[in-house]
């Protein structure tokens, strides 16, 4: 079973992520903001990395940006998820190494295809 | 205890000497524009004294890189909290910067007095991001308006971010009054699944009591 990492200060958003993602088959593991999600990241292995924007202690283009330079994981697939949908914020995320953009609020179908996409997993 | 240590020790208390008696303002303005990243922190944690130093330390953060420097400017910000800091400060959540953005967040939020007069403001920007950063600050206010703002903002707003955000704190904290304002939103998005989850979290959260007036 493929492992995602949702990374979001909000619980409600993690709580949706989870959802939709279990029922597609994912295992998901939560973490409130980009520090606990590098810390987790360095213990545990993902497959997928789902992750926002504005979050406290690291956002997400530091946790990404933190991500690319760890050597063991800097290949990991990172879909970043944000309200800001400005063409500047996409091409933030993309400059630090995010894989693909979402803006929100996310539609299951759309989640579900890229996470898939993302670990490998027949659509 | 060896020299060596010893020695090192009286360098550090010499230094330390010297930092205190530079600790004029107009001295720790100087700092606070080194090249030596150590001597902004410090200049920045000084100011914190002075209640005249906000302007400075605002004008600072915005150049600033150093994830430390800023950290201090903002915990110096927070210490000073007159209105130059507080507007200041929310005139940096437009900041391009997501970290130092993030960091007044919480920085406001650890200001919760200072920060209720401009909520009202905010929440009526014309820029969605500033209201959904307004909603994040109000998680901390404990002041009777909160509840009708984030009903104002779930009955008004057109933007599903904006209204899903407050939904998220709607569930935390809304209460019986909100279940028709809760219903409606749920019919304006009626083709938003998230909205559709988070509302329906709200409404049983509410149901089941755990939000008391």
């Amino acid at each position: 079973m493929k492992k995602v990492l949702v990374v979001d200060d909000a619980a409600t958003v993690r709580m949706y992520h989870r959802k939709i993602l279990n029922d597609a088959g994912f295992q998901v593991d939560e973490a409130l903001n980009g520090l606990e999600a590098l810390e987790k990241a360095f213990k545990d292995e993902y497959d997928l990395y789902i992750v926002d924007i504005n979050m406290p202690k690291l956002d997400g283009y530091s946790f990404v940006d933190k991500l690319r330079n760890m050597e063991s994981i800097k290949q990991s697939p990172v879909i970043v998820v944000s309200t800001e949908s400005e063409e500047k914020d996409k091409e933030k995320a993309y400059e630090v190494g995010a894989n693909f953009y979402i803006v929100k609020p996310v539609k299951p179908d759309e989640l579900v295809k890229y996470a898939k996409i993302f670990t490998g997993v027949p659509l | 205890m060896p020299i060596r240590k010893r020695e090192e020790e009286k360098i550090i208390e010499i230094k330390e000497e010297r930092r205190k008696k530079e600790r004029n303002f107009e001295n720790l303005k100087e700092q606070l524009l080194s090249s030596s990243a150590s001597e902004r922190r410090w200049a920045a944690r000084d100011l914190a004294q002075y209640k005249e130093a906000s302007q400075i330390l605002l004008e600072r953060i915005k150049n600033e890189e150093d994830v430390s420097v800023i950290e201090n400017i903002l915990s110096s910000l927070s210490s000073i909290r007159d209105e130059v800091a507080v507007k200041g400060l929310i005139e940096l959540l437009r900041s391009e910067n997501a970290y130092l953005r993030n960091a007044v967040i919480e920085t406001l939020k650890s200001m919760p007095e200072e920060v209720e007069s401009y909520i009202e403001e905010l929440i009526k920007s014309p820029e969605s991001d500033l209201r959904i950063f307004a909603i994040n600050i109000m998680e901390s206010l404990r002041h009777p308006k909160v509840l009708k703002w984030l009903k104002e903002i779930i009955e008004n707003d057109e933007n599903v971010n904006v209204c899903s955000t407050a939904l998220d704190l709607v569930a935390e904290v809304g209460t019986e009054d909100f279940l028709p304002s809760i219903e409606k939103i749920k019919e304006k998005f009626s083709d938003e699944p998230y909205v559709q989850f988070v509302a329906d979290l709200a409404i049983r959260r509410i149901n089941e009591g755990k939000n008391s007036p």
